[in-house]
């Protein structure tokens, strides 16, 4: 069975995850060579991209970031291991567990600084 | 591509071109790499620091380090082949039409390229030694 289990959940957010962060990186790319405009162009369009929308898009960027490579090294240990396509469903609850571990510090962090503004 | 091959030996007996292959494998190896370099750029830019603080200022300094330039680079290099095959597995798996694949194809190749000449040029060619000690001199900065 594959259709509806943990393996094509894993899938599907890979993928997702995957195609989200790929995009943000152009994006990220593009806005951080803005710098070479000069102070005042990049100062005016940092305080636009500072504004509480984008932060918590930041949020959601990091905990992509971070289901990615906890998956990434999953898929990495089934592809070059002779046990991890065994315990793929087991390792795959463990990304998960890590991943709403690291993001809920990541929050602690960064939603204080959101809400001082 | 629709069923992913899970060993290296049903990689090896999937892909009919060898550059299918080193694709597979350079997913795996990138992949290693920017969990450590992610790791870092996020620490050192999301958590050491508060992001809302970043400025013109900040952003010149760092990229007037030799390591910040290195770092960058190899993030850079690897992010975006990594992330842009990334993107091309989804075309070539979801675009069922040949020629909108191909077409896909070409607009993504054109856009990453503009993308990661212009991040080279800002973390190269650009004087942020320069163009700093000027901003500082004014008292524009920090």
């Amino acid at each position: 069975m594959y259709r509806g289990r943990e393996g094509q959940w894993a899938f599907i957010l890979h993928r997702l995850s995957g195609v989200a962060l790929a995009l943000f990186l152009l994006l990220h790319v593009v806005d951080i060579s803005l710098v070479m405009f000069g102070p005042k162009v990049f100062n005016a369009f940092l305080a636009f991209y500072h504004q509480w929308p984008f932060r918590i898009g930041l949020i959601l960027v990091m905990g992509g970031v971070i289901y990615h490579a906890l998956n990434g090294l999953r898929i990495i240990i089934m592809d070059f291991t002779d046990w991890g396509v065994k315990w793929q469903r087991q390792m795959w609850y463990a990304v998960m567990v890590l991943t709403a571990g690291l993001g809920f510090m990541i929050l602690t962090k960064v939603v204080p600084e959101i809400i001082r503004g | 591509m629709a069923v992913q091959p899970k060993t290296l030996k049903q990689a090896k007996a999937t892909y009919s071109t060898n550059s299918e292959l080193a694709w597979w494998v350079f997913m795996r190896v990138s992949g290693l790499i920017l969990i450590f370099l992610v790791a870092g750029h996020i620490v050192m830019n999301n958590i050491q620091i508060n992001v809302a603080s970043v400025d013109y200022g900040y952003v010149a300094e760092r990229f007037s380090k030799g390591w910040v330039k290195v770092y960058d680079t190899f993030l850079l290099f690897f992010a975006m082949l990594h992330g842009v095959n990334g993107l091309r597995y989804n075309v070539e798996d979801y675009v069922k039409n040949p020629r909108r694949r191909a077409l896909a194809k070409i607009i993504l190749f054109t856009i990453a390229g503009i993308i990661f000449v212009m991040g080279a040029t800002t973390l190269w060619a650009f004087s942020f030694e320069e163009m700093g000690d000027a901003v500082r001199n004014l008292g524009g900065s920090h």
